[in-house]
């Protein structure tokens, strides 16, 4: 029996398009696409590949040492380092990259690091090591007022639903429109304590942190009394000036005196006598010498009974008691006592050494983050009678 | 009577109609005892690893034999889990935007690998009222879409109760989208991970049907579906994912369920933990502790 002849050309057509499809797919589909399942094997190693962007808040320490010191010794970071916990909630910190958005595997690149949400790059841009200008014409890496409290009210706005342990703030009552950043130091933002200073004091000529957080070790007092013989010719022998235009120094905080005498030593804060004194003390000098003024007992000086009065109007309007209060800003406490021991004691200074430390902010012949800033708000009468009211309140 | 006819026939040969089907039946269910049965033997043999998805014996062998070259690291040792304790998290949304940025995820409040929801139980009411980062009035409050913020819109009103719960892939040990992919563009990694080969992904968005936890979106842009891997291209070299590393609260938790251990291992062991929707039977990977029975 043959088969007939329309039969065998259908079987033949069948059989070329079968070695057609089955020729076309082994070109087409690549070795590896059974190799595990239904998928290309190959593409696991290629996802696998891709360049990680988040390098972690370690990256950050070579090129940043100052704020990555001050991060560390604070409360934004991540307590695991040393298997502390810090509260409930914050058990990590948050790292670099939370709050600096843009990560760090951009940079440094042909961009700057983004400091800011609204400047960030979202562009891909891969690993190369380029080194960045250190100037960027028409860029400005600070975020505006209202972003940077954004930053911080990300985590720290008080809503319903956020976990009650977690510290929240209801900002309307809490600072009104002042930035966060001008009591609280973004990297460390506790400020009871002496690792959180408002800010670490800047050279205004390089732009760096002049001082490295660390921790406060108290001198020894006995050993500063024969150290403070050479300071005695001004400050007197107790700590308390000889004139009033040079500031007393009896009953000040020991961290805040180390920290000018070192700022005066480094060359941050200048001043024709103590820049010279200052750099013939040791780093012990200066301890034992702070140590000793610390403890000495303080005198309150008084001023003007009228300028006193509009002094302690004007001391509630300006938001002095933010710092320069015993019981910071969450209280009320003793006026002209500082609630940092890294901040100046008022209380039993001199008017006329206030004065002239308030218009040297002023003209910006002192530089301070904070105090800079206050200072220009201030008119001289301003000045006087804040002068006069701290100089009068109770120094114990 | 051609009925009874045809009845007498089968007799004479030996066979009803009702025998022969049920002939069938036994011959059937021994077949798949026998299949079944090799097939559990096969998987014995091999020493370590999981069975994947979908996973033949031969591609179970090759993926335990010779797995994909990923440098300094092998699939067969590690079993990837993620964890989420709600009663740490803030909503501070940090977690979507560090994802954002390292996976070029489009910057705007609707297309993303992982997000927060909150949950608020306003007073008297037994059922939580939801929104999440792509709701108007967060838009609104976070001043653009590229930011991302909740609200206080609940400042002014009594609530009983309130949480965030964030969310993302389950990377499920049975995953619907897996099922569904007719292109083989996404597919379960023997460590765990859902994930895509974008370039075999024709963008049908048949699997963002399929996903019962709504964890996929469309990347419009590349026409091609998005979804959370886990940071594939950070596990496996011994990083944690994005979402992870930026959480300032330790609200997620990421490890390997091999170790014992790892912080993963610890946490569902040391927690009353439940997954999302396990009645879908898609088994997920991602363990939720203090989540309400609303949370789905």
């Amino acid at each position: 029996m043959s088969v007939p002849k329309h039969i065998v050309r259908l079987l033949a057509l069948i059989a070329v398009v079968a070695v057609v499809v089955f020729s076309v797919k082994k070109f087409l589909v690549p070795d590896s696409f059974y190799q595990y399942g239904h998928y290309r094997g190959n593409a696991v190693a290629e996802i696998a590949s891709k360049a990680p962007k988040l390098q972690g808040s370690a990256s950050c320490q070579s090129c940043h040492k100052e704020a990555y010191a001050v991060w560390t010794s604070g409360i934004h970071r991540k307590a695991t380092k040393d298997n502390k916990v810090q509260g409930v909630v914050v058990k990590y910190g948050p790292g670099c990259e939370v709050c600096h958005t843009g990560p760090a595997g951009n940079h440094p690149s042909k961009e700057p690091m983004p400091l800011s949400v609204e400047d960030r790059v979202t562009s891909i841009t891969h690993l190369e090591h380029k080194v960045h200008p250190a100037n960027v014409p028409g860029r400005n890496l600070m975020l505006d007022p209202e972003s940077m409290r954004g930053v911080c009210l990300n985590c720290h706005d008080k809503l319903e639903a956020r976990p009650v342990v977690q510290r929240q703030v209801a900002v309307d009552s809490h600072s009104g429109k002042e930035l966060c950043t001008t009591c609280h130091n973004p990297h460390s933002p506790r400020i009871d304590n002496f690792a959180a200073l408002p800010r670490p004091a800047v050279d205004p000529n390089t732009g760096k942190a002049i001082s490295a957080v660390e921790k406060f070790k108290t001198g020894d007092a006995s050993a500063g009394k024969s150290a403070a013989a050479v300071c005695a010719a001004c400050h007197g022998n107790a700590g308390v000036s000889v004139n009033p235009i040079w500031p007393n120094l009896a009953g000040q905080h020991a961290v805040y005196l180390t920290n000018a005498l070192k700022a005066f030593k480094s060359g941050a804060r200048k001043n024709d006598m103590m820049s010279g004194i200052a750099a013939g003390l040791s780093e012990a000098d200066i301890s034992n010498v702070a140590a000793y003024f610390a403890k000495a007992s303080c005198r309150v000086t008084g001023g003007d009974k009228a300028k006193i009065e509009a002094g302690k109007t004007k001391a509630a309007a300006a938001g002095c008691a933010a710092c320069h209060n015993a019981g910071g800003l969450r209280g009320t406490g003793a006026a002209g006592i500082s609630a940092s021991p890294a901040w100046p004691n008022l209380a039993g200074q001199n008017a006329d050494y206030l004065a002239s430390a308030l218009k040297s902010f002023k003209d910006d012949s002192r530089n301070h983050a904070v105090m800079s800033s206050v200072a220009k708000s201030l008119s001289d009468s301003d000045i006087d009678n804040l002068s006069a009211y701290y100089a009068s309140v109770s120094c114990k | 009577m051609t009925t009874l006819d045809e009845n007498a026939k089968q007799e004479a040969s030996g066979m009803t109609r009702r025998g022969f089907l049920g002939f069938l039946g036994k011959s059937a269910a021994c077949v798949g005892a026998i299949a079944g049965a090799s097939s559990t033997i096969g998987a014995t043999e091999l020493v370590h690893g999981k069975r994947g998805f979908q996973q033949n014996d031969e591609q179970f062998a090759e993926a335990v034999n010779n797995p994909p070259k990923v440098p300094d690291y092998n699939w067969n040792d590690h079993e990837w889990a993620m964890g989420v304790d709600t009663d740490r998290c803030i909503g501070c949304l940090r977690c979507m935007e560090a994802c954002k940025m390292e996976n070029s995820v489009q910057m705007d409040a609707f297309h993303f690998r992982t997000w927060v929801e909150r949950y608020v139980y306003l007073e008297g009411s037994n059922t939580a009222v939801v929104d999440s980062q792509s709701d108007p009035k967060n838009i609104e409050n976070a001043g653009s879409e590229t930011k991302f913020r909740f609200d206080n819109r609940y400042r002014n009103v009594k609530v009983d109760k309130a949480f965030f719960v964030p969310k993302l892939c389950n990377q499920c040990e049975h995953p619907s989208c897996v099922q569904v992919c007719p292109t083989g563009a996404t597919f379960k990694a023997n460590d765990g991970p859902v994930l895509i080969d974008t370039t075999y992904c024709i963008g049908c968005q048949y699997c963002v049907q399929a996903c019962p936890y709504g964890a996929r979106t469309f990347n419009e842009s590349r026409g091609t579906v998005d979804k959370c891997n886990w940071c594939y291209h950070r596990i496996t070299k011994g990083l944690n994912p994005a979402c992870v590393e930026v959480c300032p609260t330790g609200t997620r938790i990421f490890g390997d369920r091999k170790d014992p251990e790892s912080p993963i291992s610890l946490f569902i062991r040391n927690n009353h933990v439940q997954v999302l929707k396990p009645e879908m039977g898609n088994a997920p990977n991602v363990f939720y502790k203090g989540t309400d029975k609303e949370v789905v």
